[in-house]
């Protein structure tokens, strides 16, 4: 699948860990869909499945997140630089009920509510990895 | 503290490399830190700040992002443990196996639970880093994040200089550090008043990796905006 330019949803993204790592990562775990690797360009996806949604309940802060699964493709580009990376679906999260109205901004764009997770290869690639989060949109 | 280098007019790609082909000065005068068991020796230089670059959390937070340099899309990644340092590259055991060489050049910005020198990194740490494939097969690094974590956790116990925190099934002790260690409740901006923190709540913790004891430092403890609000 392509990654595309058709508007999906924006949101905070934050960074995760996952498969075989060091530290407090090492027992992370090859992620929902089992493929996730921390040094890849993948994301964890807050509706992933019925089960994940149960779990992170976007729909709690008022994110009415569509259903993508394991496999889908979409492009991350960070809303102020502009920078952006193609990522692959590969786990669930992040958990975006437990910061309900939680915002990131950069040069007065806000956004609201965590709708995506990346692996730190993927979140490296737009910005950095000390900032935690980042102001993104998404498009597939 | 600017998070982001301006005015810089050289492009990423010509910086990186030109520093690593120079032998990279930054190296030179360092002695090793203590513990390391390095067969070589990082520099004393200050690296600051790239246009990419790691710094300080809560800085990099709260400055405005600068456009990234489009060579960005060529960047390559690495991860792993630091299995050794020789001058200025650090080589890398991929945790899949594999094996990475990065260069740590004048032009490279090194994260360790705060922005610092390459001096501070040791054998056995965790690193990611992010650069431009050299020739050589090296990756020259234009950030390294040296034993970086972002957990989601829960907040199990609160001590004077540590909490106690619960990631998956795992129990961590984070500890507190004077002058560093910031909470975040929601959109506010972080602050050293970390009274709000409350037993049972979730947490988002960024911080360094101790690989000494596997406890972490904690740079930024985030909470939900509301969560522990004062009555």
């Amino acid at each position: 699948m392509a990654c595309g330019s058709t508007k999906l949803w924006n949101g905070e993204a934050t960074w995760f860990c996952c498969g075989n790592a060091w530290g407090p990562c090492a027992s992370a775990g090859g992620g929902a869909c089992g493929t996730c690797r921390s040094s890849a360009l993948q994301a964890a996806w807050p509706n992933a499945s019925k089960a994940c949604w149960d779990l992170t309940r976007p729909d709690l802060c008022g994110e009415d997140i569509p259903r993508r699964g394991c496999g889908s493709v979409m492009k991350v580009r960070h809303d102020c630089s502009g920078a952006s990376v193609c990522v692959t679906v590969s786990d669930c999260g992040p958990r975006t009920r437990s910061f309900c109205s939680e915002s990131t901004c950069c040069d007065g764009v806000c956004r609201t509510n965590r709708v995506i997770d990346l692996t730190p290869a993927a979140f490296s690639a737009i910005g950095s990895l000390s900032s935690g989060t980042l102001p993104v949109s998404i498009f597939e | 503290m600017s998070a982001y280098r301006t005015g810089d007019p050289l492009g990423r790609r010509r910086f990186l490399t030109a520093a690593a082909l120079r032998g990279a000065t930054v190296i030179g005068t360092g002695a090793l830190s203590t513990g390391a068991l390095s067969t070589g020796a990082l520099g004393t230089g200050v690296i600051g700040a790239t246009a990419l670059g790691a710094v300080d959390a809560d800085a990099a937070f709260a400055a405005p992002i600068r456009p990234l340099d489009p060579a960005v899309a060529e960047s390559a990644f690495a991860e792993g443990r630091i299995t050794a340092i020789n001058h200025d590259v650090l080589e890398v055991a991929g945790s899949y196996g594999d094996h990475s060489r990065v260069r740590v050049t004048n032009a490279t910005s090194v994260w360790k639970a705060r922005a610092t020198t390459a001096a501070d990194i040791e054998t056995g740490d965790g690193l990611y880093a992010r650069g431009l494939p050299l020739p050589d097969g090296t990756l020259a690094a234009d950030a390294v994040w040296v034993n970086i974590v972002n957990l989601h956790a829960t907040i199990r116990g609160i001590e004077k200089t540590r909490l106690h925190l619960a990631h998956g099934q795992h129990e961590i002790v984070g500890n507190l550090m004077a002058r560093t260690t910031s909470a975040a409740y929601g959109d506010a901006s972080p602050t050293a008043d970390l009274s709000r923190l409350t037993i049972g709540q979730s947490a988002q913790v960024l911080g360094a990796w101790r690989p000494s004891d596997g406890s972490v430092d904690l740079v930024r403890v985030a909470v939900a905006p509301g969560a522990g609000r004062r009555r």
